[in-house]
């Protein structure tokens, strides 16, 4: 078992509770990381590993709302789904503004329960995925010679060669090498899907 | 034989034979002192021959021992003349005192002559003559060393016969007053003791005795004697004539001055001088004559004599004759020591006085207050008093000891008659409560088993019946599972000393009533007493009162564990949700893994056993609930205190885990055990814990804690002790927290800890709260451990 494999994390301070929906996932197939207390479970919690949260919202110590925010405020974008025995509508729109992924009832059905749970792991699975591109991007960005860096910006920007090379005082047909350079680099055939990567990456062009 | 013993013959003498005194006188004394031989031939006329001759031999001893001291032995002769005779009381009286005293007094023997010379009574000049030659014939060769004269009337016969009988010899004279000698002149050798006469203090004492008087009547003979007394009285009489009026009597007819006297008006002060004779001539004794005015006047009669009182005279200043009589002797006795009499000048008797008669002051109604200080009360009867006082005293004593017994008696008597009284109005007072309030007075003697009850008792066991009653007709009368302890009251077995029983008497219809036995018996003497009283009493209504109460009460408790599961109906939700979604999630989880080619059946069969557990849990909750919900008698029963408040924490577990509460135990490892009723004791702590939390509402939710802990003491009580850290008690509350009504809440009833301490208290325990030192309340119950309670009654 890998640490890439998705997780879901169970937080309930009643043991029963936590026991009997664990062995539902597992069942189901999921790997789960069951904790009876919240404190312990923020402790332990290892943000790259794929998943999502299952919180009671009723808790000692810590409620799942505090749980949510405490997730939120150290940067993770882990999928939280709230289970509770006294779900009101107060307490569910919060949970739902602050991006959980559903507010469930216990006793909860398996079904509403593999529901949330799928929708979690497509979410998160989004995420991530779109993590992984901006990585790649960033990666073959850093390939990139400083001169190579500026040239791409200045080409991101919509400038043609000659215009370049009188901005950085060479010859056109040095920046025609750099701008080969980069698209080689950056894996791109176009102006167009060089702009595009650019834009993914946060980068803006030169002087627009 | 002593003088004394003579002198009382000599008394006894003049009384029964006064005509033989001069002879017996002269005769006994003689033959005493003298012994010469004629005048022991006159003593002795009838002895025989034989007896003269020892007298003979005796007188000649006799004559031989005294013949050396004849010189200093040799009798001295006195001759006592008296003016009067000796019926005369005055002329013994004085007579009697001198004679004595000369006898006593003097060193020498004393040899006396005395002869009546009665000049008064037979006045003439003739009679004087023939007394002198008498007493010249018949003492003649007899020598006398001193002649005693004995009132006035003798001195002008001595001045004018002396010399024929008794020449040269000095005289001594006893009374008279100086009025009396004012017209003669006395010889040298005559001298004596004037008798005094102060009519102005004999009137001064009447007027003192008589201040309203306004008559005075002045009384006196005929004689020569009479008018030189009434002379002397003039003056003093005259005086009184502005004030009073005077009557004078001194010529008068004896019959007609006794009828007049008998008329006089009493505020007449009667002054009586001498009377020896009246106007008729006729011979009188003064002495008798103050007798008969006395008993005839109409009004107090005064004299100057010491002889009037006694005669029913008031009383006079007078001397004594007797004082008279020593005064006399006194100068008689100096002359007879050889004093010149002419050196004794006459003087007055010194032993002068007011003198009265008791009798006579009564018989006027004189009063003893108005006598001039000084004065001598003669006649006075001694009173009872005087007499008998040692007697009075103890009679007095006696009577007075009885009268306080009486006294006390009666006032007892009249005590007894009160308490009587209050007994019977008290006893009414009772009769009348008793029958008002339904009390019925019994009493039961164990020996015979017979029973008293009186008329409301008998109503009360519904039995009119009159008669005695036995133990048995009682009992039957009491419902069978009560007559053991009725037969216990009866017959004052109960264990506690002067308690009641509560039975219950089946009443005619059928219907039930309660009857308190209070019994009284005296345990300390059983041996003394069989017998064991007490009361009845119809206790239904108030059995039924207090039923209704406990009802009430029960009620309002029960009200209160709604209303309190009522506020945590969300939290308890919760904790039945908790195993049902366990359960749902096992059961879908073994129903998945039963759908798989091949089954992981360890995995379902561990699901399946999660399934019961988790509804055993769910159940436990159900059955806490509906412990605390129903409506049910109070139960007796081993309560292991610890589980109790784990229970507790488990019911309000996600009440607690909502508000954010943490709650500490710290609970005794010795599982303290307690008895009574287990709901009532869920309900004491969750209102504390609930309390507890409310109290923290402010507190900050990482400081929201509770604690709870329970300990044993050494004195046997289990103590379960909820504190929080919430805002504490404050001081105004803190006297009404257990008032019923009283809240610190919002929406609080205020029957809380009212109807938590009237369950510990139930429970034989207490309950109290106070603030911690930290901060935050603290309440604090404490339960007798194991102990039988009265929870169950």
């Amino acid at each position: 078992m890998t640490n890439d494999e998705f997780t879901v994390f169970l937080v309930d301070d009643d043991e029963g509770v936590l026991k009997a929906i664990g062995r539902l996932l597992q069942a189901r197939g999921y790997r789960i990381q069951p904790f009876t207390s919240p404190t312990a479970f923020l402790a332990s919690h290892d943000v790259s590993i794929p998943g999502c949260a299952l919180l009671d919202l009723s808790m000692p110590d810590l409620d799942g709302l505090a749980l949510q925010q405490a997730l939120s405020a150290c940067g993770s974008e882990r999928q939280v789904i709230f289970l509770t025995a006294k779900g009101d509508i107060p307490t569910s729109v919060r949970a739902m503004r602050a991006g959980a992924i559903d507010f469930l009832t216990k006793p909860v059905n398996d079904t509403d329960l593999l529901r949330a749970v799928q929708e979690a792991e497509r979410k998160d699975g989004e995420i991530r995925s779109k993590a992984a591109s901006l990585n790649s991007i960033i990666t073959k960005l850093a390939l990139l010679t400083p001169r190579e860096q500026e040239v791409m910006k200045h080409v991101v920007a919509g400038r043609l060669n000659k215009q370049i090379a009188g901005e950085l005082g060479t010859v056109e047909k040095t920046i025609k090498v750099h701008r080969g350079r980069v698209m080689n680099k950056l894996g791109v055939r176009s102006v167009a899907d060089l702009v595009r990567l650019a834009e993914r990456a946060g980068i803006a062009g030169v002087g627009s | 034989m002593g003088l004394r013993a003579e002198a009382h013959q000599l008394f006894d003498w003049t009384i029964f034979n006064p005509r033989f005194l001069l002879l017996k006188v002269a005769h006994q004394t003689g033959s005493w002192f003298v012994n010469s031989g004629d005048q022991q031939s006159q003593a002795s006329p009838c002895c025989d021959t034989h007896v003269r001759k020892l007298l003979l031999a005796a007188c000649a001893l006799l004559l031989f021992m005294t013949a050396h001291c004849r010189a200093n032995d040799a009798p001295q002769r006195v001759l006592i003349l008296h003016a009067y005779n000796y019926t005369f009381p005055a002329t013994t009286a004085v007579s009697e005192v001198a004679r004595r005293q000369l006898i006593e007094r003097s060193s020498r023997p004393i040899e006396i002559e005395a002869e009546f010379l009665d000049l008064a009574r037979f006045p003439s000049e003739a009679h004087a003559a023939r007394v002198a030659q008498f007493l010249h014939d018949k003492y003649e060769g007899r020598h006398f060393d001193l002649i005693l004269s004995m009132g006035f009337g003798a001195i002008p016969f001595l001045i004018k016969y002396r010399d024929q009988f008794a020449p040269n010899v000095p005289v001594v004279f006893a009374g008279g007053t100086k009025d009396h000698f004012a017209g003669y002149k006395l010889p040298n050798d005559v001298t004596g003791v004037f008798s005094s006469f102060d009519p102005d203090k004999i009137l001064e004492l009447a007027e003192r005795l008589q201040p309203n008087a306004r008559h005075l009547m002045v009384i006196g003979g005929s004689s020569p004697n009479d008018r030189s007394w009434q002379r002397s009285a003039r003056e003093a009489i005259e005086r009184r004539a502005p004030r009073l009026e005077i009557i004078t009597r001194y010529d008068f007819s004896y019959d007609a001055l006794l009828a007049e006297v008998s008329h006089l008006p009493s505020d007449t002060i009667v002054l009586l001088l001498t009377v020896y004779s009246d106007a008729d001539g006729r011979s009188l004794i003064p002495q008798l004559v103050a007798t008969d005015i006395a008993k005839a006047a109409s009004a107090p009669v005064y004299g100057p004599f010491e002889t009037f009182l006694g005669s029913g005279v008031v009383g006079g200043y007078t001397e004594t004759y007797a004082s008279l009589g020593a005064s006399a002797a006194d100068v008689a006795l100096e002359i007879l020591s050889g004093t010149d009499p002419s050196k004794i000048a006459p003087h007055v008797n010194p032993r002068q006085a007011f003198r009265v008669d008791a009798r006579a002051m009564d018989r006027w109604g004189l009063k003893r207050t108005d006598l001039p200080p000084g004065t001598i009360v003669q006649f006075h009867e001694p009173g009872l008093w005087e007499q008998h006082g040692l007697l009075v005293v103890a009679v007095a004593s006696v009577v007075l000891i009885q009268s306080v017994l009486l006294i006390a008696l009666l006032f007892q008597r009249r005590q007894l008659r009160r308490t009587q009284r209050s007994l019977e109005e008290s006893e009414d007072r009772l009769n009348f409560a008793a029958t008002s309030m339904n009390i019925g007075f019994w009493q039961f003697d164990r020996s015979t088993g017979a029973l008293w009850v009186s008329e409301p008792g008998r109503a009360m066991f519904n039995a009119a019946k009159k008669g005695l009653w036995t133990r048995d007709s009682f009992l039957a009368a009491v419902q069978p599972d009560d007559r053991l302890l009725a037969a216990s009251a009866l017959e004052g077995n109960l264990k506690v000393h002067s308690r009641a029983a509560d039975v219950r008497v089946v009443a005619s219809g059928g219907e039930i009533r309660w009857v308190s036995i209070r019994s009284r018996s005296n345990l300390d003497e059983v041996s003394a007493s069989d017998s064991v009283s007490g009361a009845f009493v119809d206790i239904t209504d108030q059995k039924a009162s207090e039923t209704e109460a406990e009802l009430h009460r029960q009620e309002v408790a029960h009200l209160m564990r709604v209303s309190v599961l009522g506020e945590l109906s969300g939290a308890i939700a919760h904790e039945v949700n908790q195993p049902l979604t366990a359960i749902l999630s096992n059961a879908q989880a073994a129903l998945y893994l039963l759908e798989q080619d091949t089954p992981n059946l360890a995995e379902v069969q561990d699901a399946l056993r999660d399934i019961v557990k988790e509804d055993n849990r769910a159940g436990s909750v159900v059955r806490r609930l509906r412990g605390l919900l129903k409506k049910g008698e109070p139960r007796a029963e081993l309560i292991d205190i610890n589980e109790m408040i784990g229970s507790a924490a488990a019911l309000l577990r996600s009440e607690l885990i909502s508000r954010q509460v943490r709650v500490e135990t710290e609970l005794s490892a010795s599982r303290p055990t307690v008895f009574g009723d287990s709901v009532q004791l869920q309900q004491v702590l969750l209102n504390l814990i609930v309390n507890a939390m409310d109290a923290m509402a402010a507190t900050p939710e990482k400081q929201r804690r509770i604690w709870i802990c329970t300990r044993e003491t050494k004195t046997g009580t289990t103590e379960v002790i909820v504190s929080d850290s919430g805002h504490g008690i404050q001081p105004r509350d803190s006297k009404q927290l257990f008032s019923p009504f009283y809240t610190t809440k919002d929406h609080g009833l205020g029957l809380g800890l009212t109807i938590c301490s009237t369950i510990i208290r139930k429970h034989g325990g207490t309950i109290n709260l106070q603030n911690g030192e930290a901060g935050g309340a603290i309440a604090r119950v404490s339960l007798p451990s194991r102990l039988m309670l009265t929870a169950a009654q």
